[in-house]
């Protein structure tokens, strides 16, 4: 049997390359009708009062009052409301939808819509703490008394995911059914926030992915609130909808990266670092949504890749009148990696140690305790990977000329992981995923709520049934998930979806091949949490993920002295993902990652100003062209985890993770200054620069 | 209201309509010619993008007006060439193709770069290739996918 | 809804000018983002609406011997592909937008838009490039320096058309264009600089420095320019710091959601630093 990593034609090529492939731009039933959203124009207040222009035949206004069931969108915290009633909380919040055949009409209609407000004093400060987490490990503060301190404070700032396909659905009654077709990541989120704000039964609502044209998190819980949304306009009108965002709108009101700050404080005992404390903010905007778990996630990789023997961490969600932020690939980790990373760096270079040395003595090796005083239980080949990254990009000599003054060059090397999965028992308490194989003669069909939005789950998933049953690809079909034909395996998110709903495939495909014989049957296998993870949510104590995968990144770069640009000249990358699927897929989402953590290092610039976001479209947002981005070298490593399918560990959010932490090192070279927050942008070098 | 004449994927086409109107709402709301996608309609990012008279342009920046008498090839026609065959075999041995949204753009900017340059060197398919936004790839694989339909289709262009 | 018009010919053009008050596109590249609605509708010109780019009388480029001319519904790029066009500009165009706008954007659309930020502006001041400006009854050739009066604001009367821009045939010892954008290609600038010299006998016979998107309209000063010509390239270098000092004042940027005044004023500085260090 060949080796499973050995790549294949994606099955989606075809339909993508040509053009046929479905998105939910392309999707037409008849007599559709559109929906536009009334949002509000200020920042913080009431609603005194709404004024709608008389609606020609055909036309409708819905907003809360039409809302059958809970006027609540079901998310992990659950205060963001379907359409606001009265209290404004950010800019462009939704108050309604107009929906209609014309819009030519629908955007007459708009304009004429009069609101009427009390503004109140809008609160960007980080001061409303809205979820505050903190835990020790080992002496905790105790260990910071008589000893020497260093402290630095870190900042990030929104990054957009910026998927070229924008949000939307459409969506139709089918009898009783009210039925909604997405550019989604978990048809089962939508499902059960429809269910909620309808007030139905779990069998009135069906959830269907279209084709998904990028989502990178973006996709994970925002569409909840416009699937809710269109749910309440359909049961009201009961005629097929199309809710759709632009450009424009779908950059001002979608959720984005949490912008972060860290506070660092090492204390310090024959010159190495004795404990650690980072007090974390994290700015959740309006709604607290996901932002928790954004900042749990965070605040358990606080040590990076190294290990710390006392910690003293806190963190804080604020809430404040900005736009609400919530899920992207790595989901915290970005943040904190970024912080820590450099941290460290500076925290040698105060020491005067070599930064190399000083962190190769506390990187993490098998056996350690996690932050959380889990275990590190498999093999960690990062000495190995660090080791391959200085030789081939041949790392130390540079570091060597690139000192030189005037060199204008850098080249900066991140080590970092992603515990993979769900953070701490979410898999076991919350998701309970279910996974569905049926066979009929010879052909097997996977049933699972995972959805492809370009990472090739599709394919990867049929080769694996494949694989394992040693058939033809073409006798596994796997169909856009429909919740009225998949069974709950999960959300597409958290890097979670082939080592855990793969690794339950595997197990149903095994007994599909015992059975292999019968004609027809159907078989369905639960999550089980492996038996030594422990995780107490309170106490931030025990094993918070059951596998991590590790990576190196090495980046060089120039900086022009004269206009402070950054060109990347050149990455090299090595990641232990346990087992590559699909070699060449995970190549393409190793290079997307990358792409997105370097742009996020010094490249994508967003800010808002008293709430209003200023980069409203991809011209002011600036992500990278082809002509940005360098030749990137990617070299996997095998690492089996025991439970993951082949060995695989979770992929997607990995490779995004050290781009920034090495770009902006690599930028410290080239300027001889010391980065504190990013992006590091030219007009951040220059600042750097003539401050000294 | 006006009488516009083009020629589309290889037919002449004739509409009664405003000229004002683009020429993406064009392509697939009268013709349901899908592949040509909507994702930023500024220009920025070319997922719009259709050959006109052989060379790549934002349908969703081009009024119809300007289209009269011009020749449009969307990814659908184009999809029928032999040059599309290796264009096509190219980005699916590279793994240029991730969420596909922009991916007909990107065929058709590889064309229009082949067009004019047969054998672009890695800067020339950069440039040839910088209207067109990608999210999900880092662009490496899809600039090896543009190398390798030259390659394969040496002689075609 | 607005009423579109689509002349056969420039006497038609220039009757409907004379007719009507009509916005003129050509590529509309532009025009039509300044003027979007939804996804579906058509754009949302506020006035009627001519349009220039099916004219091929506009469609040349040609020149004689101090002059290239370049008609007005021309793409860039035409222009990049001409062997007549000036090579400055053509360098310029490259560093325009992206292939798909280029096919269809033009200059005089640039010139037309009157943008702080349009690129190919700052190249045509620097070779002091004219306009050829058409209406029903006359013909009249205008400095673009004449014609731009601030942000997207021109001197053309509502029955005027730009028909041609016209460059002189220059040589230089070096030109160049250098944009400062917030990444390496298809993006907006947050500034630019184009600077370009003669030499004779060790003496500098004609200089011209230009910024973009440092003030409301493009900034070069003839008279500071006319202070350099007769110096050496060493006497040149040595009076940098007074070189900068002069051109500080002009130099007069914004914040935007782009970047920031003091980035701007201080790059823009360094890139006339650069330019005179490195004159050879």
């Amino acid at each position: 049997m060949k080796d499973i990593s050995t790549s294949i034609n994606k099955v989606d090529n075809e339909e993508k390359i040509s053009g046929q492939a479905k998105y939910v731009a392309d999707i037409k039933p008849e007599g559709m009708l559109y929906a536009f959203t009334v949002r509000a124009k200020i920042v913080k207040g009431k609603i005194l009062n709404i004024e709608y222009p008389l609606l020609p035949e055909g036309y409708f206004v819905v907003d809360y009052r039409d809302i059958p069931g809970q006027n609540i969108v079901k998310v992990i915290f659950n205060d963001m409301p379907v359409f606001t009633e009265k209290e404004i909380t950010y800019l462009y919040e939704p108050i309604a939808l107009l929906v209609g055949p014309d819009k030519n009409v629908l955007s007459k209609l708009i304009e004429g819509v009069h609101i009427v407000y009390q503004e109140e004093e809008p609160l960007f400060d980080w001061i409303d703490s809205v979820v505050h987490y903190h835990f020790d490990k080992g002496e905790g503060k105790r260990a910071f008394s008589g000893k020497k301190i260093i402290e630095f404070n870190y900042e990030t700032s929104y990054q957009e995911q910026a998927y070229i396909e924008p949000q939307g659905f459409i969506g139709y009654m089918d009898g009783e059914k009210t039925t909604l077709i997405g550019s989604i990541q978990c048809p089962y989120y939508v499902k059960k926030a429809v269910v909620q704000a309808l007030g139905e039964s779990e069998d009135n609502v069906r959830i269907i992915q279209a084709t998904v044209g990028g989502a990178f998190g973006g996709k994970e819980e925002f569409p909840s609130l416009i699937g809710c949304q269109l749910a309440v306009a359909l049961k009201k009108i009961r005629k097929p909808i199309q809710l759709i965002y632009e450009r424009e709108e779908d950059m001002l009101v979608t959720t984005k990266r949490h912008p972060s700050r860290v506070h660092f404080k090492a204390a310090i005992k024959d010159n190495k670092i004795h404990a650690l404390s980072a007090d974390v903010g994290i700015d959740g905007g309006a709604n607290i949504g996901l932002s928790g778990v954004v900042l749990s996630r965070a605040l358990i990789a606080c040590t990076g890749a190294y290990t710390i023997e006392n910690l003293d961490i806190s963190g804080d969600v604020f809430r404040t009148n900005t736009v609400p932020n919530g899920a992207f690939r790595g989901f915290g980790a970005p943040q904190m990696f970024f912080a820590i990373e450099m941290f460290i760096e500076h925290l040698a270079l105060e020491l005067g140690v070599d930064p190399l040395v000083f962190k190769k003595d506390i990187l993490v090796k098998q056996g350690d305790y996690t932050s959380t005083m889990g275990i590190f239980r498999d093999p960690v080949l990062m000495p190995e990977m660090i080791c391959k990254a200085m030789e081939v990009s041949n790392y130390q000599e540079k570091r060597i000329n690139y000192d030189a003054l005037d060199s204008y060059k850098g080249i900066g090397m991140s080590w970092f992981f992603h515990g993979c999965g769900f953070t701490g028992s979410g898999e076991k308490n919350i998701i309970k995923a279910k996974v569905r194989l049926k066979k009929e003669f010879d052909k097997v069909e996977i049933l699972i709520a995972a959805v492809d939005m370009g990472q090739g789950v599709k394919t990867s998933f049929r080769k694996l049934v494949a694989n394992i049953l040693d058939i033809d690809i073409e006798q596994v079909i796997f169909n856009n998930p429909d919740t009225d034909a998949v069974p709950d395996s999960g959300p597409t998110v958290a890097s979670r979806t082939m080592m855990i709903v793969g690794g339950l495939v595997a197990r149903a495909t095994e007994e599909v091949k015992k059975r292999w014989a019968e004609e027809k049957f159907i078989v369905e296998k639960e999550y089980e949490q492996p038996s030594y993870i422990k995780y107490d949510e309170e106490k931030f104590k025990g094993d918070a993920y059951p596998a991590y995968s590790w990576g190196v990144n090495v980046v060089e770069v120039e900086v022009d002295k004269f206009t402070y640009q950054v060109k990347i000249n050149k990455s090299w990358s090595f990641y232990d993902i346990g087992k590559a699927i699909d070699e060449r897929i995970v190549i393409g989402q190793a290079d997307g990652g990358l792409a997105q953590g370097l742009a996020y290092g010094y490249l994508e610039v967003m800010n808002h100003k008293q709430g209003q976001i200023m980069q409203k479209n991809m011209t002011d947002y600036i992500i990278p062209t082809a002509m940005d981005m360098c030749p990137m070298e990617t070299y996997l490593y095998e690492n089996p985890y025991a439970y993951g399918p082949y060995g695989a560990k979770g992929v997607g959010e990995l490779s995004l993770i050290g781009g920034a932490p090495a770009v902006a090192k690599a930028i410290e070279q080239a300027i001889k200054r010391r980065v504190f927050k990013i992006p590091v942008t030219p007009e951040y070098i220059m600042e750097l620069i003539k401050n000294g | 209201m006006a009488k516009i004449k083009f020629k589309l994927n290889d037919k002449f086409v004739e509409l009664d309509t405003d000229p004002n109107r683009r020429l993406l709402d064009v392509l697939r709301d009268d013709f349901n010619l899908t592949g040509p996608k909507e994702g930023c309609g500024e220009g920025e990012c070319g997922a719009c993008a259709v050959l006109m008279d052989q060379k790549i342009i934002n349908s969703c920046c081009t009024p119809l007006a300007n289209v009269i008498d011009k020749e449009i090839i969307t990814i659908e026609g184009f999809s029928k060439t032999k040059k599309f065959e290796v264009i096509k075999d190219a980005y699916a041995k590279t793994g240029g193709v991730q969420c596909g949204f922009c991916t007909p753009g990107m065929i058709i900017a590889t064309e229009s770069l082949l067009n004019k340059n047969p054998h672009p060197t890695d800067f020339e398919i950069k440039i040839g290739l910088s209207g067109n936004l990608c999210r999900c790839t880092g662009y490496n694989l899809i600039i090896e996918a543009v190398k390798e339909a030259a390659k394969a289709g040496d002689g075609l262009w | 809804m607005v009423e579109a018009y689509l002349p056969k010919d420039l006497d038609e053009c220039l009757k409907i000018l004379n007719e009507k008050k009509v916005k003129i596109i050509a590529g509309g590249t532009d025009m039509l983002i300044q003027n979007r609605s939804h996804t579906g509708m058509s754009i949302g010109y506020r006035n009627d609406v001519l349009y220039i780019n099916n004219l091929n009388e506009l469609k040349n480029i040609y020149e004689d011997d101090a002059f290239v001319y370049i008609g007005a519904a021309l793409s860039l790029e035409k222009i990049m592909e001409s062997d007549i066009a000036p090579k400055l500009l053509k360098e310029t165009i490259l560093e325009m937008a992206s292939p798909a706008i280029r096919h269809t954007a033009t200059l005089a659309g640039n010139i037309g838009n009157a943008s702080p930020a349009g690129d190919s502006l700052v190249s045509l001041y620097l070779m002091d490039a004219e306009l050829e400006i058409r209406s029903i009854n006359n013909t009249r050739r205008v400095f673009l320096k004449d014609f731009i009066k601030g942000v997207r604001k021109i001197t053309l009367e509502s029955d005027e058309l730009i028909t041609k821009v016209i460059i002189p045939k220059l040589m230089f010892e070096k030109a160049y264009f250098k944009k400062v954008g917030p990444r390496l290609s298809d993006a907006i600038s947050k500034l630019s600089f184009a600077g370009a010299y003669q030499i004779y006998n060790n003496k500098i016979t004609d200089i011209r420095i230009a910024f973009g998107a440092v003030n409301v309209t493009v900034v070069r000063d003839r008279l500071l320019e006319k202070k350099m010509i007769g110096k050496t390239i060493e006497e040149l270098k040595g009076m940098i710091d007074l070189l900068t000092s002069w051109y500080d004042p002009l130099i007069v940027p914004i914040d935007d959601q782009r970047s920031n005044k003091v980035y701007r004023k201080e790059v823009a500085i360094n890139l006339l630093r650069e330019f005179i260090e490195n004159l050879i």
